[in-house]
């Protein structure tokens, strides 16, 4: 019951990181109060940790959970559907569509924040996509190699504009699209969690459904097709898909690079790619260290708060580098 | 009386209605013509295998009988139905591939690999049922590799890589089997050993060799091709001759039975190529 272990360890974590995430911050509260407050129980004696944890914290941290999810089952998809360990969500040109779209509404439409910042984010991803399917979605043979060169080549292209742009314009907004690009959760609230929740659900459930196809994918697309997979449609499905994972959490949150390289790579450490649970496993520990890293940027510094990108790449990667270094200890012995 | 039923009427399809048919097929990659004209038939229960030097379309016959290319002219059947008129699910309940050689890819099981026969079966969210583990299970002790079920396939020999993909085809449950050169790069014992292997499933199978020994010791019918015509069909001790070797392969033989199988068996003469023998020289001086 190795596996059962493992679900189970994660889970308690998740638990464990979900209530840390709502207890620790510039106001300290105690897991007895946060208890207290997630089921309602001092909405009078104890106003201020009430409020603390469900206007400010718990949309905060689902946000947290969903992006890290989002962005470690984005990169698994693409990972999958490339059969490149180097694919991420970056390597394809969506997050530089969403800078260029934040760009294009601050600079030229004076829009500062909020939900329309986010709309033009959502709007500059799918565009980058849009033209990468059009490069590549159709060419029936090499359509891997063609999406990674089209994907990287977008991906300048769209750094080139948004450079181009903030060359342009007024250092105040040159500061604040290199804040958006580094990655915060502080414009979480309720109201906008539900489309990204959505998108995350929906996609595990899609890829539950194609989840043995995913798997002939790896194999080559020659094996594939002999199996039945209609490989071509279901890599340009599951690249939409991962997109719309990345726009509806880069929109919300800015750039946050390295997780959806990372959280995969970590998780196959662990437990074979073959099977359902791993996907479940995934998105789990991509929530989870999506959590605690804004744990971090919240207690780092003293009123103030460090930027996520910030953290996902300098600990991710220590991180990782470890992990290289103890496998290859491993397979020395 | 059953079963001899069952085995008149077996023999009748196998003379009458062949399970795999291809007439006058042609494909042409850009303006190439690779395959010209092609045609033949697969009875039932047979093991067909094919010969031909490097690009002379032995890949490019068995995509097209694995509907991974499309033929311009021509018609291929399978049990009289045309392959074209089957959904991609329906083909894959029939027809399983092993390929030459797999990429490299992360880190799925054996019995991942081996369960993905399972994928024209299966609907979207089902999981995998009692009886399709069980099948699974056997289809791996079958192959030899029950200590390796749970065992990276990227850790494994070539040798051992081509076994788990004849379980996936055993999984699949076709009734016709394609192996493109699935023994080239391995060693002896295990070219042997695979397509014996493949064999003793009792399926139709068609598969293309490198060696021609091994093809005449296994095989029922062999088609030789040459620049992506059908040079010859028939019984190895039909094909396989000194004249066709020559004109076909470029080599010089010498055809004599195998003591063990009495199919033909090759003997190659050395330095016999003249163009070969001119290069050489060129080399040492």
């Amino acid at each position: 019951m190795r596996s059962f272990t493992l679900i189970a360890v994660v889970l308690l974590a998740l638990v464990v990181s979900f209530i840390s995430a709502l207890a620790i911050g510039a106001a300290d509260l105690s897991f007895y109060q946060v208890l207290l407050s997630i089921i309602g129980m001092n909405e009078h004696s104890g106003q201020f940790a009430h409020s603390i944890v469900w206007q400010l914290r718990m949309p905060r941290s689902i946000l947290a959970f969903i992006a890290g999810s989002g962005l470690a089952m984005a990169g698994l998809i693409l990972q999958t559907i490339t059969r490149n360990p180097l694919a991420d969500p970056y390597l394809f040109g969506i997050s530089s569509g969403a800078s260029f779209g934040v760009v294009v509404a601050m600079t030229m439409a004076g829009i500062g924040l909020g939900f329309y910042l986010s709309f033009a984010a959502f709007v500059g991803s799918l565009l980058a996509i849009g033209l990468l399917l059009l490069i590549s979605g159709f060419s029936r043979q090499q359509q891997v190699e063609s999406m990674l060169l089209a994907g990287v080549a977008l991906s300048f292209l769209f750094s080139s504009f948004t450079s181009l742009m903030l060359y342009w314009s007024d250092p105040q907004a040159v500061t604040a699209i290199l804040f958006w690009t580094l990655g915060s959760f502080s414009r979480a609230q309720w109201d906008l969690l539900w489309f990204p929740c959505l998108v995350v659900l929906s996609c595990l459930a899609f890829m539950f459904a194609k989840q043995r196809q995913l798997n002939a994918i790896l194999l080559g697309d020659e094996g594939a097709v002999t199996l039945g997979v209609n490989v071509n449609k279901l890599r340009v499905i599951m690249l939409l898909l991962s997109s719309l994972l990345t726009a509806s959490i880069v929109a919300l949150c800015g750039g946050i690079g390295f997780v959806g390289l990372m959280i995969p790579h970590i998780v196959r450490f662990f437990i074979g790619q073959g099977s359902r649970k791993s996907l479940v496993v995934t998105a789990l520990v991509g929530g989870i260290f999506m959590l605690w890293v804004d744990i971090a940027s919240r207690v780092i510094l003293d009123n103030q708060e460090l930027p996520i990108g910030i953290i996902t790449a300098a600990v991710g990667s220590l991180f990782f580098l470890t992990l290289l270094y103890v496998r290859k200890q491993k397979s020395v012995i | 009386m059953c079963k001899r039923s069952e085995l008149l009427v077996s023999t009748t399809n196998k003379i009458n209605h062949p399970l795999l048919s291809v007439s006058n097929l042609s494909w042409y990659a850009g303006n190439t013509q690779i395959l010209s004209d092609i045609s033949f038939q697969v009875p039932v229960g047979s093991f067909t295998g094919m010969l031909g030097p490097n690009g002379a379309g032995k890949s490019s016959l068995l995509r097209c009988l694995y509907r991974y290319i499309s033929p311009e002219n021509g018609q291929i059947t399978f049990n009289n139905q045309d392959i074209r008129s089957l959904s991609n699910q329906e083909f894959a309940r029939n027809v399983a591939v092993v390929l030459q050689h797999t990429p490299q890819q992360f880190n799925l099981s054996v019995f991942d690999v081996v369960a993905l026969g399972l994928i024209p079966h299966k609907t979207m969210f089902s999981n995998n049922s009692k009886d399709d583990l069980a099948l699974i299970k056997t289809a791996i002790e079958q192959v030899g590799l029950s200590d390796k079920t749970q065992v990276d396939f990227e850790t494994l020999s070539g040798g051992e890589k081509q076994r788990v993909m004849i379980a996936r085809a055993i999984v699949q449950r076709p009734q016709l089997l394609l192996m493109d050169e699935p023994t080239s790069h391995l060693d002896v014992k295990y070219q042997i050993q695979i397509m014996e292997l493949a064999k003793s499933l009792g399926i139709t199978i068609i598969a293309s060799f490198h060696d021609i020994n091994l093809a005449s010791a296994l095989c029922d019918q062999l088609l030789v091709l040459k620049k992506g015509n059908l040079q010859a069909v028939g019984q190895p001790k039909e094909v396989i001759t000194e004249v066709m070797l020559s004109n076909v392969f470029d080599v010089c033989t010498k055809v004599s039975q195998h003591p063990q199988h009495h199919a033909p068996h090759v003997t190659y003469f050395y330095g016999y190529n003249s163009s070969d023998r001119a290069a050489n020289q060129g080399d040492d001086k």
